[in-house]
Parts: C-alpha cells; sequence; structure tokens
C-alpha cells in the first residue's frame, strides 16, 4: 500500500465526488451522483432512502466490494481506486466487516467455521482462529448453537453468526446492508442492540436500512434519494 | 493447507452423487490405461517368454514370404543341402524335417490333413514340451507303424472321437495312435491341431518323397545367428542355382517383429485409454464449471469477507486434485482387477497362460495423468471463479 495516494484527514472514511453509473442493455443508470461524505471514527451512520436510491451502491463502494465510475473512496486516508484487486481483498479482510441482509453464510460450514473463515484467509494459525471464533459466537450469545449448519439456525441466530463473522479479523468499521431486513422485529431490535454494543467499543458502523425505527438508534442518519446524499 | 483440505473437501461432500459421478468418469479412463497396458505386458511376456526359450533356432524354408506374409513355397531340400549346411561352422545341430497334405482314413470316413515328419528328439523339443501330450507317449525312433495326431485330428475330423491304438490309414498305410496332443493354443495351433506326426522313415515313405520342407538348426551362440542364416541361404541358393530359394528366420528377427506388432498393439490400446481420458476431463470440466456456478454466491461472499482472487482458485484447484486423485486411485485398483480377470479369460481362450503384468511405472503414470488432467480441465473452471466480481458474486443467486 506504500504506493497509495494518502492524505492527513481524521475521518476513517470519506468520498470525493463519488459517481457510479450502470449501463443495462441501452439504459445507463446513475446509481450514484456526486456523493460527498465523511465518516469519523467510531461514528454509528444510518443510510436510509426508498430503494433504488443508491444506498446499497454507495456501501458496495465504502466496503471496497465495487470500483466507483469516477470519484473516490477514501479509507484511512488511503484512496481505494488506487489499489490492485488483492490490496482491496486485504482492506476487507483487515480493516472492514461486513453484514449482509441474506446473512450471506457459507452453507456447508458449521457456525464456528462460517466465523474462523476470514481468519483463515488471513492465515491465522487453526487453534488461534477456532478460539477467536468461539469467544466470538459466545459474545454474539450462540455458545451453544457453534456445531450447527446455517440451515439448523434461526435467521436471528444467522445473522447473529454473520455478525461474529465480520467481527473475526477485529475490524474498525462494520458495514450492515439491511441487516435487520430479513428479521423480525424484536430479533431486528436484538441486533441493533448488539451493534449499539460494538459501536460503544469503538467500532465504526455504517448500517443501511429503510426502517425509520432502527435508523432512529443511529447516532446520525444520512437520507438518500436518486443517487444523491441529502444533508 | 490442513483446512484448505477440509474445506474443498467439504464441498465435494456435499455434491455426493455428482463427485462420485465425476471419480467414475476419470477412475473408468484410468482404469482402461491400466488395465489394457498391464494385459497388454503380460501377452507380450507371454508369448516372447516361449519363444526366447527356442532363441537358439534358425527356421530354414524353401521359399519366400510375399506381401509381408504369405508364404509362397519353391521346392524342396534335398540331402545335399542338409550336408553342406553340416560343414557350416557355429551349428550345433540340425533337424530336416519333411511335411505335405495327406488323405487320412478312419473306418470308411476321409479326411485331407497335413502329415509332419522328422527327428523324433527335435520333434519332441519343438512341439511336445511346449503343447504336451493329453494322451499316451510321443514318438521314439522306431515308431515306424506309430503316430501322434493333433487335438483336431482326433475331436473333429470323424464321428468318432479318437483314441490311443485306434488305427488311421494315410495313403494306404496303417498307423496306431500311439499319443494325442493337448490344444496348440495361439502360437501352435496351426503346427499342432490338424496335422498328424510321424518319423521321418515313415513320413517319406507316406509323402513318397525324399524333399526336405524344413529344416531347423541351432547355432551355438545366438549371437552369430543372423550371419549363419546369411550363410545358410547362400549355400542352398548355390546349390539350386537361385537368388531367393531359401528363407531362414532367426528366431531373433522373429522376436523382433512381434515387439513391433506389440508396438502397435500397444499404441491402439494407449489410443483407446486416451480416448476414455479425454472423455473423463471433459467431466471434470463439467462438474468444476458446475460447480463454479452453482456457488457463484459463495465465491462472492468469500471474496466480501477478504478471500483473494488466488485463495479462490488454490480452493477450487485442490477440490479438482482431490476428486482426480480419488479417481486416478480407484482407477489404478480397478484397472488391476481388470486386467487379473482379462488375463485369466485370455489364458482360457488362447491357451496360452496370460498374466497381466502391473508395473509399478504404469500405476504411477495412471495416477500422474489423473492429477495432472484433473488439475488442468479444473484450471479454467477455479480462474473463471476466481476472477469474479465480489458484488456481482454476491448479489447472484
Amino acid at each position: 500500500m506504500g504506493k497509495a495516494k494518502t492524505r492527513k484527514v481524521e475521518c476513517m472514511i470519506h468520498t470525493e465526488n463519488l459517481c457510479k453509473t450502470y449501463r443495462m442493455g441501452d439504459v445507463v443508470v446513475q446509481a450514484l451522483r456526486d456523493v460527498n461524505m465523511e465518516i469519523k471514527d467510531g461514528e454509528f451512520v444510518a443510510i436510509i432512502g426508498p430503494s433504488g436510491s443508491g444506498k446499497s451502491t454507495l456501501l458496495n463502494l465504502l466496503g471496497c466490494l465495487d470500483k466507483p465510475t469516477s470519484g473516490a473512496v477514501f479509507i484511512g486516508g488511503t484512496d481505494t481506486a488506487s489499489l490492485s484487486e488483492n490490496a482491496l481483498a486485504e482492506i476487507r479482510r483487515e480493516k472492514i466487516g461486513f453484514i449482509f441482509q441474506q446473512f450471506n453464510l457459507i452453507h456447508t460450514l458449521n457456525a464456528l467455521e462460517n466465523v474462523a473463515l476470514p481468519m483463515f484467509f488471513a492465515g491465522v494459525g487453526r487453534d488461534v482462529r477456532l478460539k477467536k471464533a468461539e469467544e466470538l459466537l459466545v459474545k454474539v450469545e450462540l455458545g451453544e448453537r457453534m456445531y450447527h449448519k446455517p440451515s439448523e439456525l434461526s435467521g436471528g441466530q444467522q445473522q447473529r453468526v454473520a455478525i461474529a463473522r465480520s467481527l473475526s479479523n477485529d475490524p474498525a468499521i462494520i458495514i450492515g446492508d439491511e441487516p435487520t431486513g430479513n428479521v423480525d422485529t424484536d430479533t431486528g431490535t436484538a441486533i441493533m442492540q448488539i451493534l449499539e454494543g460494538l459501536n460503544r467499543e469503538g467500532k465504526t458502523i455504517i448500517v443501511v436500512t429503510h426502517d425509520a425505527e432502527i435508523a432512529a438508534r443511529a447516532g446520525r442518519t444520512k437520507r438518500m434519494r436518486d443517487g444523491k446524499v441529502l444533508e | 493447507m490442513r483446512d484448505k483440505f477440509l474445506l474443498a473437501f467439504r464441498s465435494i461432500r456435499e455434491r455426493k452423487a455428482r463427485s462420485i459421478l465425476t471419480v467414475l468418469g476419470i477412475a473408468v479412463g484410468i482404469a482402461a490405461i491400466v488395465s489394457l497396458m498391464s494385459v497388454g505386458y503380460g501377452m507380450e511376456y507371454a508369448i516372447t517368454g516361449e519363444l526366447t526359450g527356442m532363441a537358439d533356432m534358425i527356421s530354414v524354408m524353401p521359399g519366400k514370404i510375399m506381401g509381408g506374409h504369405t508364404y509362397i513355397e519353391m521346392g524342396g531340400f534335398t540331402d545335399r543341402d542338409v550336408k553342406d549346411l553340416q560343414r557350416i561352422s557355429g551349428i550345433k545341430d540340425i533337424s530336416a524335417m519333411t511335411y505335405d497334405s495327406v488323405e487320412v482314413a478312419y473306418q470308411d470316413e476321409r479326411k485331407p490333413t497335413f502329415v509332419f515328419g522328422g527327428d523324433t528328439k527335435d520333434l519332441e523339443s519343438f512341439y511336445v514340451e511346449p503343447v504336451g501330450l493329453k494322451e499316451g507317449r510321443w514318438l521314439r525312433e522306431n515308431d515306424y507303424k506309430g503316430c501322434v495326431i493333433g487335438d483336431q485330428v482326433a475331436n473333429d475330423f470323424f464321428d468318432d472321437v479318437i483314441h490311443v491304438n485306434d488305427k488311421l490309414v494315410l495313403n494306404g498305410d496303417k498307423f496306431v495312435v500311439v499319443g494325442v496332443f493337448e490344444k496348440g493354443g495361439m502360437l501352435y495351433s496351426n503346427d499342432v491341431d490338424r496335422n498328424i506326426f510321424l518319423t521321418l522313415r515313415a513320413a517319406k515313405n507316406v509323402l513318397q518323397t525324399d524333399e526336405i520342407k524344413y529344416v531347423v538348426v541351432r547355432v551355438y551362440d545366438i549371437d552369430e545367428a543372423e550371419a549363419i542364416a546369411e550363410e545358410i541361404k547362400e549355400v542352398i541358393n548355390d546349390n539350386h542355382g537361385l537368388d531367393d530359394f531359401t528363407m531362414a528366420m532367426t528366431m531373433g528377427s522373429m522376436l523382433e517383429q512381434i515387439g513391433d506388432i506389440f508396438n502397435i498393439i500397444r499404441g491402439v490400446l494407449a489410443g483407446i485409454a486416451a480416448i476414455a481420458l479425454i472423455v473423463a476431463s471433459i467431466g471434470i470440466m463439467n462438474t468444476m464449471l458446475m460447480s463454479v456456478m452453482e456457488r457463484t454466491h459463495e465465491i462472492g461472499v468469500m471474496k466480501a469477507i477478504g478471500a483473494k482472487s488466488r485463495d479462490v482458485l488454490a480452493l477450487f484447484l485442490l477440490e479438482s486434485s482431490i476428486v482426480s486423485l480419488v479417481g486416478g486411485v480407484t482407477g489404478c485398483v480397478v484397472g488391476v482387477i481388470v486386467a487379473k480377470v482379462l488375463g485369466f479369460l485370455g489364458s482360457a481362450a488362447s491357451g496360452l497362460e496370460i498374466t497381466a503384468i502391473v508395473k509399478p511405472e504404469v500405476l504411477l503414470s495412471g495416477i500422474a495423468v489423473a492429477v495432472i488432467v484433473g488439475v488442468l480441465s479444473g484450471f479454467y473452471p477455479a480462474r473463471k471463479a476466481s476472477r469474479m466480481s465480489p458484488v456481482e458474486a454476491v448479489r447472484y443467486g
């Protein structure tokens, strides 16, 4: 990462004129238009907006899953556009934890192995890995179900496994794409409580949601419409 | 590394039916290679093994081979030819034989057959030792009225099966059967099964000729056999004033010819096996491509949580190598069993003792080929998997 452009900023994440366009056949869709935002270290930010407003696109760019059409995403002062595929994979692995609406656990692996997987890709030794995964599952109150496959777990349990997984390489940033979208209200509240707890421990948390109640629990809310962030 | 194995193993097990089919595909290919090669070696060994016992022999015949395999008889040798041969140095032993077609009668039935006559000791080492007698004994030098008959003469020629002490009539002369040959098998069938063997004197009498149709020469030094064969041709051709009256074939040159034939056979067998293997590798590629497509989402998730392209590539390659290694080992085991069975059936059918020879290098290269094929045909799908954009892959499915 030595070659990457760096700047002195206090912000954990900020974007500069971020644009993303998709081409769907002959139609060009502008999913993001000139998004400029800053997220500081330790913030809890909720991004809300109707579907199609570009919030998931923004999240994918912030999470280094996708590359912008123009503009830049800076993470800890590093311009991610200048990084190779491998370096981006390292950022996803070390600095960012992802939580998806569909949980996205690997169904051939049990809860413990799913949580340990990011550490496996990071080259952490087996014993260390499994011990840490166990601790994380205890932390999300799934210590009893460590050896269950995802198909044997409820939606809320699966999402808690996913949260534990997102924490496994101890990232500074947790990104959630509608993390409560596929669970009932009570479970959703419980998941938000876990995220709040993590935020208190110092993690930066960015969550996309269209549930105003959930959004209200975040420290700061960004509203999106038609690919733009409304202040 | 151990964890990578576990991970790959999980996904193989998860798709049990398809993994088993792929393993079978490879196993069939490898089994084909291993069994065909082993039986090929076994056949070669069985045949050359029988022939090497006769490596010091030169067959001398009055005729030539036309068009590669048709023998044309040009006449017969005389006693003078045989005497002249005795003057050539390096020759240990000469045995002159005669044969011709003749009618054999048993009670009221008549059949055409061949009468073969020669030195009884030579005929014994030439035919009786390799083929064996089913009944009775071999001819003695003074058995002027005795004969030994081939398997077909005994069993198929006449309504009754002929046994020892039955009487056959050849050109008006009565002969008593003193022995019956076993079936000649692949190598000796032509020479033994339809023939009647007599002492040289009796044969000359029955055939009413002094002409010698076949001379077998034994040499002291096998390395000199080719040179001696040339000399034999020269001597006899001089006697008859012809250029190509005589054919003298060393066993060595026959072995060489057989070796050539075996190279061709082995090539054909390898070709068949290669086709089986190509089919198998298309199978692996198909399985792996399906696996990649089916797991596009999973690949996306892995990348989203930090897997690099090379991590994904390694996982998929490992998976296809495990599948092909298991296929290779299974194929070797099955191949050895099939080879043994084929050898057994082949022995029963040909009368030749064929034992499949399983060479370790064939097994090793079978497994190596399986793994190489597996890795190569897994490479394209694996690379395809590793290059997927995480965001699109996650969205998939």
